[in-house]
């Protein structure tokens, strides 16, 4: 058995020049923790999630590598979280996408397949090593129901 | 000739020949950048000793025991000390006390920029105060540009003022044995002057047109810097062994205490109150994580460099550069000096200072016969620390600080770049040269 057996192999994707706002609507309403990011031509681009909208309603300076640790001391409203999101919801999603989250290859083994979803705590794309093409994508959920309807 | 040096050098090559070349290619790679500078000294000075050059004995003499103890010591404490947020609450407050004005925050993240560098190293100062710097200028919507140029000048002027400011400066006054209190009377009054001085730039290219919305201005006065101290007993802990080592430096002529002595006993301290509540294992991960937080790629590469100078002074290169020094300066004192302090200030400014300053220290001691004693050496001692340390502000490479604000500036999406820098800041660097060289020329000389 191996990553084949437990993808979505038909998961929702996003282009590169998708709007935020877009990725937004498709991730609120499914609540998906992240989507793939694949070209026209159906490659692999990188992941775009929940976190990096997160990121962005924050200030820059606690998100930023070696940035501000601790901001219990800042007092802001939702308003001005609100308004952070707005600022960048006309912005393609690829300037947040993250290009080195874990991907696993079609032959990659069940379990190993699943060790690296633990690790990874998000969906992980399955990719063709060869074309790079996504094939599927392997859920927390899709695991979890091939695992519960398996019978001995 | 020292008497430690080794007798057999590889290949029969000269020794003053294979040092002199060694060190040649130790420069030419770390200006390179191609590869890491502590990666590049370690390795040179190993050669110093494969090579016969040295011996493993004398190679180790080279090292300075005092500024690699000096600067491990603050590390450790200033690691520890940073995790209760006392730095933030110190940025937060100051930029409350003049009503979240952008001018009036300016001018007191310069004076706590400058303080601190005086205090601890420049990198950790810039480290703690850029962040804050950029969520104060983000929630004002005003450009950060202006802040981080300004904190850049603060950090390499306040670093002057003090022996434990800057890495030439606690170089220099281990190899000299000059004391906290000599540096601070000889260097940090012009300093200050230096500082102050550097506002009327600042305010009349930036300062004067820097303006925020009452209602931007509101949300900063709106902190709680309070909220920014994380863990009250390590603030007092911390400010307590601060408070002792300082003390101890000011002190260190009467207590017959060596400055690394002092810091490596205050860093031991403040590791017993920091751990002694703590569970065994949780000390493990606790001891392990400060520990971790030590630069130890500039400590190693202080020593590889140490070994590498040693190395070139045994082969008796730098009494013949000496020579040849005082030849060009017709061996007057006071042109020798402002010669050292022109010369130092542009080479910080596009090479490292800190193998710089390793090179010129032993070359300067060796001029002592020369001027009738090291007396007769202070004015130069004091324009070497002047210009390696104000050096440093006249390009983006002049100093480690720099290129933290730098990466900084990128991440916050506003660039500082290597050239629009320069053009502003060499200018200034020189002026405070000039300032500077009056300054050598009234006290010293």
């Amino acid at each position: 058995m191996n990553a084949t057996a437990i993808m979505d192999p038909n998961p929702t994707v996003l282009r590169p020049n998708d709007m935020i706002r877009t990725a937004i609507d498709y991730i609120m309403e499914n609540r998906y923790r992240n989507l793939p990011v694949v070209d026209d031509e159906g490659r692999y681009l990188g992941s775009f999630g929940v976190h990096c909208l997160l990121k962005n309603v924050l200030p820059k300076a606690v998100t930023m590598k070696h940035g501000l640790d601790n901001v219990g001391f800042v007092q802001q409203t939702l308003a001005d979280l609100h308004h952070r999101l707005v600022e960048i919801e006309d912005k393609p999603i690829s300037m947040c996408m993250n290009t080195d989250a874990e991907t696993v290859a079609p032959d990659t083994p069940l379990v190993e397949s699943l060790l690296v979803l633990y690790h990874a705590r998000n969906s992980i794309p399955v990719v063709d090593p060869e074309s790079g093409k996504l094939l599927g994508v392997i859920s927390y959920w899709d695991a979890g129901k091939k695992i519960l309807a398996a019978v001995e | 000739m020292h008497e430690t040096h080794a007798t057999a050098v590889i290949f029969g090559i000269d020794p003053m020949w294979y040092a002199g070349t060694l060190f040649v290619l130790t420069y030419a790679l770390i200006v390179a950048e191609r590869l890491n500078r502590a990666i590049v000294a370690v390795s040179a000075a190993s050669l110093m000793v494969v090579g016969g050059v040295l011996t493993q004995e004398a190679a180790v003499q080279g090292i300075d025991f005092n500024t690699i103890g000096l600067l491990t010591g603050m590390m450790v404490i200033v690691t520890i000390t940073r995790r209760s947020g006392v730095f933030q609450y110190l940025a937060i407050w100051a930029a409350k006390r003049v009503k979240a004005d952008p001018w009036g925050i300016l001018v007191m993240l310069v004076l706590v920029t400058a303080v601190l560098s005086a205090l601890l190293d420049n990198v950790t100062t810039v480290l703690l105060i850029a962040p804050v710097t950029l969520l104060i200028t983000d929630e004002l919507k005003i450009s950060a540009y202006p802040y981080l140029f300004a904190e850049i000048f603060a950090s390499n002027i306040g670093g002057t003022a003090t022996l434990i400011g800057d890495p030439p400066n606690i170089m220099i006054g281990s190899a000299v044995g000059l004391s906290f209190n000599e540096f601070l009377i000889n260097l940090a009054p012009i300093a200050a002057v230096l500082l102050l001085l550097f506002l009327l730039p600042l305010y009349f290219i930036w300062g004067h047109r820097l303006e925020a919305s009452e209602d931007r201005r509101r949300t900063v006065m709106n902190y709680r810097e309070a909220d920014a101290i994380t863990d009250g007993r390590l603030l007092k802990q911390s400010l307590f062994v601060i408070t002792l080592v300082i003390s101890g430096f000011i002190l260190a002529h009467k207590l017959k205490a060596e400055p690394a002595t002092i810091a490596l006993f205050g860093a031991a301290l403040l590791l017993i109150l920091d751990n002694l509540p703590r569970h065994i294992e949780e000390q493990s991960d606790n001891v392990y994580r400060t520990f971790g937080d030590v630069e130890w790629t500039t400590i190693f590469f202080f020593i590889g460099l140490f070994i590498v100078v040693y190395g070139v002074e045994t082969a008796g290169i730098l009494e013949l550069l000496a020579e040849r020094v005082l030849d060009l300066t017709g061996g007057d004192r006071g042109v020798t000096a402002v010669a050292i302090l022109w010369v130092s200030a542009v080479a910080s400014a596009i090479v490292d200072n800190i193998p710089f300053v390793a090179t010129m220290i032993p070359l300067i001691e060796s001029m002592s016969a020369d001027f009738g004693g090291d007396e007769q050496l202070m004015p130069l001692w004091w324009s070497l620390a002047l210009g390696a340390c104000l050096g440093g502000n006249g390009s983006l490479v002049g100093a480690s600080a720099n290129l933290i604000v730098a990466g900084f500036a990128e991440r916050s999406g506003q660039p500082i770049r290597f050239l629009p820098f320069m053009l502003m800041a060499f200018p200034l660097m020189l002026v405070s040269i000039v300032i500077s060289t009056v300054y050598v020329y009234w006290r010293f000389l």
